[in-house]
């Protein structure tokens, strides 16, 4: 590579004097003396003098100004990038993250309205339950008032037959006075008041 | 003043030497070198501004700060940058590929270069240097410093030799025998011809690097003292009178020409760039050229 290198500066090298083999003054002399200007003017140290600035001018600028202009031209570059890159990786991201929770609450939502509908289910159930249990109890508790409404009506019968009885018993006795023994009017009373409940309801 | 003095209108377009050696080299002969002239003087004008510029356009870089601060340019070294950027991404990626970052500092270089050079010989230096310092100098034979160096075909050649070198080392250095290979085309008999017609091609491209900018410069220059030696001529055949008149219109043709130039300093510049980016990226990226070629070729067949 080095040796390839070499021979190709040892050919730069003959085409510049080649430009200087056929250098031309710039003022040419013509048979009157007179300067006949060629436009062509120029020679070897032309030559030189552009290698030398333009490569030192390479070296240079390479150093103090390229550098950091192409340095920055890349930075640059990589952060436009790498902006536009995270920007739609972020979006990306964003949408999916939308779409989940999109989903999330939609999915939330349903579970809701199911919550909810068996919570009213439950609740008319309970209320049914609830309402049927009072309407036994209060048939159960009518049905005992009933019941204790009967055997004190009997009773109260019972007393009122008794009271009757006696008041009736106490009465003929001082009414007949003497002509019916005690147990005689008693008896005949007796027989009396259970033709009476046998009519009775 | 100086152009309607001289007498011919390639007087102030050629090379003034100032300072000159005459030495015999063993295989040349006689030759007569030039140590100082008005257009080396410009030459190095021009490398010292594009360090200055772009030295200034690149001083922000190296400086502290945040990183985002020191990724957006301002001022001068925006402009800079701008053309850095566009060299670099719409003139040398698309031909140069891979390879982009390793060659943009050379196009780069050429570029301001041939830039400033181009724009300096816009200056009317030579004259005010005449007038003010070297009026009677014998260094410069009474010529002042001025010129368009890269009106001299020598550095145009040198420069368009810089070119074909970075050409011939790199496809070398890159592709090895790949890049001589792409010379010999074709069969036996008929590539060794085509070899010879790639190296006539090679000649010629650096032949047309060098006349194109070289003739582009000159030609500019030498429209301008024709035009402004109408006024003299004009004042001698028609009078005073006749005089102002073509003075008016030769005048006014003149800004537009002017104008035209500094427009054709930069076309000129990039044109240089452009080709040179062109030609080392045919030299390095033959492997792709013949991926691309032999997928035209699968999908003509198809």
């Amino acid at each position: 590579m080095g040796r390839s290198r070499l021979s190709l500066n040892r050919g730069a090298l003959a085409i510049t004097f080649a430009f200087s083999a056929t250098a031309t003054p710039a003022f040419g002399a013509d048979p009157h003396g007179e300067a006949t200007p060629s436009i062509l003017s120029g020679d070897l140290g032309n030559v030189i003098w552009t290698l030398a600035i333009f490569f030192l001018l390479l070296a240079v600028l390479k150093r103090f100004a390229w550098k950091p202009i192409l340095s920055a031209l890349q930075r640059r570059e990589d952060f436009i990038r790498t902006s536009l890159e995270s920007a739609s990786k972020e979006r990306t991201e964003a949408e999916r993250l939308l779409k989940e929770y999109t989903e999330r609450i939609e999915k939330a939502r349903v579970e809701a309205t199911a919550i909810v509908e068996e919570g009213k289910r439950d609740a008319e159930a309970a209320r049914r339950r609830i309402h049927d249990d009072a309407r036994k109890e209060a048939e159960e508790m009518i049905g005992r008032a009933k019941r204790e409404i009967g055997i004190a009506r009997d009773d109260a019968v019972h007393a009122l037959a008794d009271r009757t009885l006696d008041l009736a018993t106490l009465l003929a006795g001082k009414i007949m006075a003497r002509q019916l023994n005690a147990e005689d009017h008693r008896g005949l009373l007796e027989e009396s008041i259970k033709e009476m409940s046998k009519v009775q309801p | 003043m100086n152009i309607l003095a001289s007498g011919s209108p390639l007087e102030h377009v050629v090379q003034h030497p100032f300072v000159q050696w005459h030495v015999n080299l063993p295989l040349f002969g006689e030759q007569t070198i030039t140590i100082l002239s008005d257009q080396i003087i410009m030459q190095m004008i021009a490398g010292v501004l594009a360090i200055l510029v772009t030295s200034y356009a690149a001083r922000r870089y190296s400086a502290m700060g945040a990183v985002n601060e020191r990724l957006v340019p301002r001022g001068i070294g925006n402009f800079i940058e701008v053309i850095c950027d566009y060299l670099r991404k719409n003139v040398a990626a698309p031909a140069l590929g891979p390879y982009t970052d390793a060659f943009v500092p050379y196009l780069w270089t050429a570029f301001f270069f041939i830039l400033f050079s181009n724009i300096l010989g816009l200056v009317p230096s030579e004259p005010f240097t005449r007038y003010f310092f070297f009026g009677d100098s014998a260094l410069t034979h009474g010529h002042g410093i001025g010129g368009t160096a890269t009106g001299n075909v020598f550095v145009t050649g040198t420069l368009a030799a810089c070119t074909l070198l970075m050409i011939v080392v790199n496809g070398l250095r890159l592709q090895g025998m790949a890049f001589v290979k792409h010379f010999f085309q074709g069969p036996f008999p008929i590539s060794v011809l085509i070899a010879g017609l790639e190296v006539i091609g090679l000649c010629a491209k650096t032949f047309a690097l060098t006349m194109r900018l070289f003739a582009n410069m000159v030609a500019g220059h030498v429209l301008l003292a024709v035009l402004l030696s109408f006024i003299s001529l004009s004042a001698a055949s028609l009078g005073s009178a006749g005089g102002f008149l073509i003075a008016l219109v030769v005048v006014l043709g003149s800004v537009a020409i002017n104008l035209l130039e500094l427009f054709v300093a930069f076309l000129q510049a990039f044109i240089f760039t452009f080709l040179t980016a062109m030609f080392i990226g045919q030299a390095v990226n033959i492997h792709h050229d013949h991926e691309h070629e032999e997928a035209h070729g699968e999908a003509h067949a198809h």
